[in-house]
């Protein structure tokens, strides 16, 4: 699983860092430092919660193979 | 600005009757008392989804949308929904400065709100996190022998303005000021005193920004002195915009959620039980309160023709982002006016610190003060209720609050 970041839309809640600080790093602003990374299956789920947590929508989950867009 | 009573009157044309509100939706929030957010809430239900006010408190009438989405649509349109000249202050004094950077819209706002972001990020907050805790505790310990407190007096008004002097570098002797400026603010409806105090507080800054010219010191002032826009020294009403707003933005605000939180919990012992047994329960249980007693109200001024939701906006018509409402919309939250700190974190974000480019600057602060104040209290308080000599009083305005908060404990 990929979480792919909106950075454009990330407006500074760092909900998702919140939530999974290791997974959601934040640049010295406290906006998101990154554009998207691989997640393991053991934190599939957080990076679901995560996502689905950001106010803006900024953060979509994409399998392996293929993108499946922001749900939302 | 003009007044409401003129405003009554004069209804525009494009404004279709049936979507005008009869009544004076802030009164009638008020006169709810305890209950005024369920009292919001039950708009969803008797007014259409973006309905029109003639007139709010003393300010204009103004379009008020109810749904989450089409305020999530207005805050991220920021070309058609400006921020500026929104709020009052300087008009107030006949003066031109802007409230910085909420009274910008983007590109300009960027470079604005660049300067503060690492000022106020999660990282800096937790920097401080010891001193917040020494803050409340202390204010904590100067009443809890009592077995009753004056919230307001005793606690919410002081922890913020202590914790906002400290980020300032301005010395801790200042807070009886500061809290009193902050009450004719939001509470007077004397005009000449609220204007008075506007005054007195411009003067102050403006002092404040002169000393640390001269003297430079690293502080808030000092870190704003030294930065550039556009490779540009700020001037001082640039200065006096960023302090007059951490001033507006850091004091009443926080104070005013801490009324409504701590109202709820002594009004609900079982919530205080549930989070005394699980107080790691206490973060989820603030964003739960964060939205179920949602405050600030704010606005956008439309500056070309649009419509939403099949309703005519028109260039210079102003719309009120009313959080409260958005956070209690019942197609995005099941029993929204229900307190449910189980609801669980992958469910709907509120919008208590808004959507979009202007997310409250001081939401992480914010955040940390809520959720410490809940800590200590709970551990140096047992079970408190309300007084029975209390009788609150509800303020719905751009900021709601709740006045004559007494609790009492065993």
């Amino acid at each position: 699983m990929k979480v792919v970041i909106d950075r454009n839309a990330c407006a500074g809640h760092a909900r998702c860092h919140e939530l999974a600080p290791e997974l959601f790093v934040l640049d010295d602003d406290g906006y998101i430092a990154t554009d998207g990374f691989s997640v393991t299956t053991e934190a599939e789920k957080l990076a679901l919660r995560s996502a689905r947590a950001c106010p803006e929508r900024a953060i979509a989950i994409a399998s392996d193979d293929k993108t499946h867009g922001q749900e939302q | 600005m003009n007044s409401a009573t003129e405003d009554t009157l004069t209804i525009p044309e494009h404004v279709p009757r049936e979507l005008v509100c009869e009544f004076d939706i802030w009164d009638e929030i008020s006169a709810a008392g305890v209950c005024a957010h369920q009292r919001a809430a039950r708009f969803h239900d008797e007014l259409p989804p973006i309905f029109y006010v003639p007139k709010l408190g003393y300010l204009p009438g103004a379009w008020v949308p109810q749904k989450t989405e089409d305020l999530r649509r207005i805050l991220r349109d920021t070309q058609t929904f400006s921020s500026q000249s929104t709020m009052p202050f300087a008009a107030m004094l006949g003066e031109h400065w802007k409230l910085i950077p909420l009274e910008l819209d983007p590109p300009e706002h960027t470079k604005y709100r660049a300067l503060i972001n690492g000022l106020l990020s999660p990282n800096k907050v937790t920097a401080i996190e010891a001193a917040i805790r020494q803050h409340a505790g202390d204010l904590i310990d100067t009443f809890a022998a009592n077995k009753r407190c004056n919230f307001n007096q005793e606690f919410a008004d002081k922890f913020p303005t202590l914790i906002f002097l400290r980020l300032m570098g301005w010395p801790e002797t200042e807070a009886p000021r500061f809290v009193k400026w902050t009450h004719t603010l939001v509470k007077s409806q004397d005009m000449e005193e609220v204007v008075g105090a506007v005054a007195q507080i411009r003067n102050y800054l403006m002092q404040k920004i002169q000393d640390s010219r001269a003297n430079p010191v690293d502080d808030f002032t000092g870190y704003l002195l030294n930065s550039e826009v556009d490779g540009q020294l700020l001037t001082d009403d640039e200065l006096l915009g960023y302090c007059f707003l951490v001033f507006i933005g850091g004091l009443d605000t926080v104070a005013s959620s801490l009324g409504f939180h701590f109202m709820h919990l002594a009004l609900h012992p079982e919530h205080q039980a549930d989070l005394r047994a699980n107080p790691d329960k206490i973060p989820i249980a603030v964003e739960e309160l964060l939205r179920a007693y949602s405050i600030v109200n704010m606005r956008r001024i439309v500056t070309c023709d649009v419509e939403i939701r099949g309703v005519q906006m028109k260039a210079g018509d102003i719309v009120l982002i009313s959080t409260e409402l958005g956070n209690t919309d019942p197609e995005v939250f099941d029993d929204p006016c229900e307190v449910n700190f189980d609801r669980g974190d992958g469910n709907a974000p509120h919008m208590a610190f808004s959507f979009g480019a202007h997310r409250c600057v001081g939401s992480h602060l914010a955040r940390r003060e809520l959720r410490i104040a809940l800590e200590l209290w709970l551990q140096k308080v047992p079970v408190f209720r309300l007084a029975e000599d209390c009788n609150p009083v509800m303020r719905a305005a751009g900021v709601f609050g709740m006045d004559e908060l007494i609790f009492e404990w065993d």
